[in-house]
């Protein structure tokens, strides 16, 4: 790890002797149109799996209790997590193709005269690539919101329901508030999951056309081990790691202070 | 009746979800039964003229080689597994049981190798196994998935170890067990339900990793299944059909571990992503 801060400060291409460049790398970086479009896209990674698998899994797993085939709906919701990353990109590349895909046929028979190019067009691609990590993430977040859920005591909100407030007001101020450990743990690690996004977006679109889907996990896989452009690459995974703590960070030190309580 | 007419608009969402969830699946399924020319030829709800999975799959086996990847894929998921489960194990057991000094720090700096990102050390770990030989081989490759696996194992086993009582330890220990001895008879045929969530869940995450596989290997043998999958796609998406069967096919031995001992999974699950 130090070693890969340490390349950051060269330039190299992996074999030849590393040549000593102090900051150029990370000058470079925030001059790079391509970085600035990979940073762009992995802002709205972070700010939309903030709202579709995290927001989603909880509003799922309410939904989901109290309902009648709730086991059925569970076990739908599971269906793509015993899937890799690989395979839910290849499947949602069909779902998502432009001419023999789908989600396009769909349209096609509602009569709808649209074709949109899912994967090629630009933010498009990247929404695209959401959903389909959406659909992958979903339900693990709604086993840890249902968990949260399981353990909250009935008696508050028998109480609520007989001072006569409605279901949404109990949601609203009974059971969310008493989810807040679980809703952090979800919240911090979506965020940080969201940043480490690889798979899905090399197996839909390579980060294409044109790096114009990469988020900066692609972008430095790109810089180092296909255009061995080491010294950046390490530049790239610095600045992402660097995020990625400082997120994690707050939510470390909650940790750490549990677990030292604990003993 | 007010009651059930207000629970219509959840029903109706949950439904449209499930459609939503299930489409993807149910569509690749009739993709991999389909034959090249009925893929073209059809739309995407029709059915097959003619059951084509297997005549898929022996050409994607005989074409890609595929069978390669998945003795390599089943070697490290296996072999790893096991590497994992001792190593973390007996962390555990000595974090937790023998308390040397800063135990606690030390299990921090083992498990800080699951915060940060993988791309953090992928470099640095990129031009160790250059300088080690270990590029390209499968001893390299079963190392790293290893190393990757043991911060989260040893904390499920951490946990797991805090909740045996300190009583059972002094019993072994007035029976004359060293430590070794301890957490060979003691200690480890107690540990069934952690190592059941540890295996289970290391196993499926190697089998399902691409970015170490694509970054510490070349040689076809070598390759773990996931790249062999993701290469057979590319901008155009390649054959369909094909890399359908071989995305089914390559998934089943985790959607079947899955169903079979799904309580341990979503344990597993749960301990992963609050860990």
């Amino acid at each position: 790890m130090f070693q890969n801060v340490y390349y950051s400060f060269f330039d190299w291409n992996g074999l030849a002797t590393p040549l000593f460049t102090g900051l150029k790398n990370y000058v470079a970086m925030f001059t790079d149109r391509v970085i600035a479009r990979s940073m762009i896209n992995t802002a709205l990674w972070v700010a939309f799996t903030l709202v579709l698998p995290a927001t989603g899994g909880l509003l799922v797993a309410v939904f989901v209790t109290g309902v009648r085939g709730a086991g059925f709906f569970k076990s739908v919701f599971f269906i793509p997590l015993t899937i890799s990353f690989v395979a839910t990109g290849v499947i949602w590349a069909y779902m998502f193709s432009k001419e023999l895909g789908v989600l396009n046929g769909l349209l096609g028979m509602l009569r709808i005269p649209l074709k949109p190019s899912w994967l090629t067009a630009v933010p498009l691609n990247t929404f695209a690539m959401i959903f389909a990590w959406t659909w992958q993430q979903l339900g693990t977040n709604m086993v840890m919101f249902l968990m949260g859920l399981g353990t909250i005591p009935r008696d508050p909100i028998e109480a609520c329901l007989l001072d006569g407030a409605s279901s949404w007001q109990t949601f609203r101020h009974v059971k969310l508030p008493m989810l807040r450990p679980i809703t952090t743990v979800v919240i911090t690690m979506a965020m940080v999951n969201s940043f480490k996004v690889f798979d899905i977006i090399y197996v839909m679109t390579r980060g294409g056309p044109y790096s114009s889907s990469e988020t900066l996990a692609v972008s430095m896989f790109r810089e180092t081990f296909t255009l061995f452009h080491m010294g950046y690459g390490a530049a790239i995974s610095v600045v992402l790691s660097l995020i990625v703590i400082v997120i994690s960070a707050a939510y470390i030190r909650r940790m750490t202070k549990r677990d030292l309580l604990y003993y | 009746m007010s009651r059930w007419l207000k629970k219509v608009p959840l029903y109706a969402v949950l439904i449209v979800l499930v459609a939503l969830w299930l489409l993807p699946v149910a569509s690749s399924f009739l993709v991999s039964f389909k034959s090249s020319q009925d893929f073209v030829s059809q739309t995407w709800a029709d059915l097959p003229t003619k059951f084509f999975f297997f005549q898929n799959l022996s050409t994607v086996l005989k074409n890609y080689r595929l069978q390669n990847n998945l003795v390599s894929s089943l070697l490290y998921a296996s072999v790893g597994t096991v590497v994992v489960v001792l190593c973390a194990s007996m962390a555990g057991f000595s974090i937790v049981r023998l308390r040397p000094k800063f135990n606690f720090f030390l299990f921090l700096v083992i498990y800080s190798g699951t915060l940060f990102p993988f791309q953090m050390y992928l470099i640095p770990v990129y031009r160790l196994f250059n300088t080690l030989g270990l590029y390209d081989t499968r001893v390299g490759m079963i190392l790293i998935y290893s190393a990757i696996c043991i911060p989260f194992s040893l904390f499920v086993y951490r946990g797991f170890y805090t909740t045996i009582p300190r009583e059972i330890e002094e019993a072994a220990k007035l029976d004359g067990c060293g430590p070794v001895r301890s957490f060979w008879s003691v200690f480890l045929p107690q540990s069934l339900p952690p190592t059941a969530v540890v295996a289970l869940f290391q196993a499926t995450w190697i089998w399902n990793d691409l970015l170490f596989g694509m970054v510490l290997s070349r040689q076809e043998q070598i390759r773990p299944i996931m790249v062999a999958v993701a290469t057979m796609t590319g901008y155009g998406g390649g054959n369909i059909p094909w890399i359908m069967t071989a995305v089914i096919f390559t998934s089943l031995p985790t959607i079947l571990l899955f169903v079979a001992l799904r309580k341990f999974f979503i344990q597993g699950m749960v301990l992963n992503v609050s860990s």
